[in-house]
């Protein structure tokens, strides 16, 4: 499910790629303090986003570390503060019961990996449900939820999305200033539909193959998954009227020095990765030599 | 109040010009027209009813000290006017009388229109005759949930059982179409299936190209 929400870095000026990567690796250093080196493996671009939707205007203390993933080169990266802080705690909640449905969703043997993973993030998930119980209660409902629309076959793919939408939109609920909540609900419930739709349109295909349950291809009668051109327009319409109403809560609050990397990902972003979905280019841009261009682009840099 | 430049996110020694330009992309941005239905449309408001005032009230600072601020006037407060009051704000648009006379879709638009989606749900459910207009509020309460496809699908149905009402036209229209017209900083079309330009989709392709799931910033 995760792993659609990207910054456009090459639309961005460099400075503001610098500072996702401060926040990025700040969210790392707080998931490490607060539940363990395990934890820290959860780490993806969304929960980053959580992270910046949670934060104030200003950029806060950095400082500067090696770790792991970079041994060699001090990284600079952003010192906790209270909204890294529950966006760590929520990133660990979602993580691990995201990780249980797959165990729920898969046999003994195939179900093995994601039992092992979430058996190492337990005491991190043990800790986070106790810190945030309101959140770890309304994703727990909302999954199971989901669940059951899987196994009925809900052929309404806006119900099966609402499931997942109104769990993400939950992180909005620790927010104190009631316009402010307003405004990130909205963002977080469209965030949510929309990364459960493009997900749902990125597995067409395999689903077909498999026979899994595919809101997408129920709604639109994709059979072998195809896309035909009237369902495609009409997908990519309910896509975009989930991103309208991402951009214009965005334009009604104060996001501050995160506005440009907002901003881009809202107007530009997810134009593009739901685009490279319907054309089935995005899972292929994603692995193999590409990474080896990456690098060379991260070392020219 | 907040200081009108800074409103407007200007300086003080701006030009007329830059500021008429200011304010014009943020008229754009907090139009009513851009948060039509929105929940959220009533925060709009505030912003544009702010913008406004502070656009307002720099020209007639200026106009106070110079001979020439006549111009102002003219050009744009005209033009964007007529959105000071609210009068087309998303949530007026249910206000009108309902079309089959029915006093339970009254209520339902009423409902709507304040924003409270359960009670129009819980009358809608008990209402047995789904009419064109029964199909058209439903469309309105999952468009307000954030049920985009469902909304479609109420509307078309609604347009489908009475296809000379304009508001089921235009709301069905919308859906259709209305994030077309959406506003986007620097004026750039708004779409999934419109990035395919140039210099889109060369940032596309080196975008794409350059994320291997986090491996960009590990290396």
């Amino acid at each position: 499910m995760f792993g659609y929400v990207k910054p456009p870095l090459q639309a961005l000026p460099q400075e503001e790629t610098e500072r996702f990567r401060r926040i990025y690796c700040g969210l790392c250093h707080t998931l490490g303090h607060r539940y363990g080196t395990a934890a820290r493996f959860i780490l993806n671009y969304d929960f980053t986003y959580l992270a910046i939707l949670l934060s104030g205007v200003e950029e806060g203390e950095s400082r500067s570390a090696r770790c792991f993933a970079s041994p060699v080169r001090r990284r600079e990266y952003l010192v906790s503060d209270g909204a890294m802080e529950l966006a760590a705690d929520e990133s660990v909640i979602l993580a691990y019961w995201q990780l249980r449905d797959g165990v729920e969703d898969h046999d003994w043997l195939h179900g093995l990996k994601y039992r092992g993973l979430s058996a190492v993030l337990e005491p991190a998930y043990r800790k986070a449900a106790k810190l945030c119980p309101g959140f770890d209660e309304s994703t727990r409902t909302q999954l199971r939820l989901l669940s059951d629309l899987e196994k009925e076959n809900c052929a309404s793919m806006d119900r099966a999305a609402d499931a997942f939408a109104v769990l993400l939109g939950a992180a909005a609920r620790e927010v104190d200033d009631p316009i402010r909540q307003r405004v990130l609900e909205q963002i977080l419930y469209h965030l949510g539909r929309w990364v459960y739709l493009v997900d749902a349109a990125d597995d067409l295909k395999k689903d077909a193959a498999s026979g899994n349950y595919n809101p997408v291809a129920l709604r639109f009668g994709l059979t072998d998954g195809i896309w035909t051109a009237e369902a495609r327009r009409e997908f990519a319409a309910t896509l975009d009227h989930s991103i309208h109403m991402m951009a214009t809560a965005f334009e009604l609050w104060d996001f501050g020095v995160w506005t440009p990397i907002l901003e881009t990902t809202f107007y530009t972003g997810l134009f593009h990765v739901g685009k490279a979905v319907l054309d089935g280019t995005f899972r292929t841009a994603r692995c193999g030599e590409d990474r080896k261009k990456s690098k060379n682009v991260e070392e020219s840099t | 109040m907040n200081d009108p430049y800074q409103v407007l996110g200007v300086s003080e020694n701006a030009s007329d010009e830059e500021i008429k330009k200011a304010y014009r992309e943020l008229a754009r941005k907090y139009h009513p027209d851009n948060y039509h239905d929105n929940p959220l449309a009533d925060l709009a408001q505030e912003k544009m009813k702010e913008i406004n005032a502070a656009y307002e009230e720099i020209t007639k600072m200026r106009s106070g000290s110079k001979s020439g601020g006549g111009s102002y006037g003219g050009g744009y407060g005209s033009a964007y006017g007529g959105y000071r009051g609210g009068s087309s704000g998303g949530y007026q648009q249910y206000s009108g009388q309902s079309a089959s006379g029915s006093s339970v879709l009254q209520q339902v638009r009423v409902a709507i229109n304040t924003g409270n989606l359960s009670r129009a749900e819980a009358l809608l459910a008990n209402y047995s005759d789904h009419n064109a207009e029964w199909n058209f509020l439903r469309g309105a309460v999952c468009y307000r949930r954030g049920w985009m496809d469902e909304a479609k699908r109420y509307y078309q149905t609604a347009c489908q059982m009475d296809p000379s009402n304009p508001e089921y036209r235009q709301a069905l229209e919308y859906m259709e179409n209305g994030t077309r017209s959406a506003y986007r900083p620097n004026g750039g079309q708004f779409g999934t299936e419109l990035c395919g330009g140039n210099p889109c989709l060369t940032l596309c392709c080196l975008w794409t190209l350059c994320n291997g799931g986090g491996y960009w910033f590990c290396c």
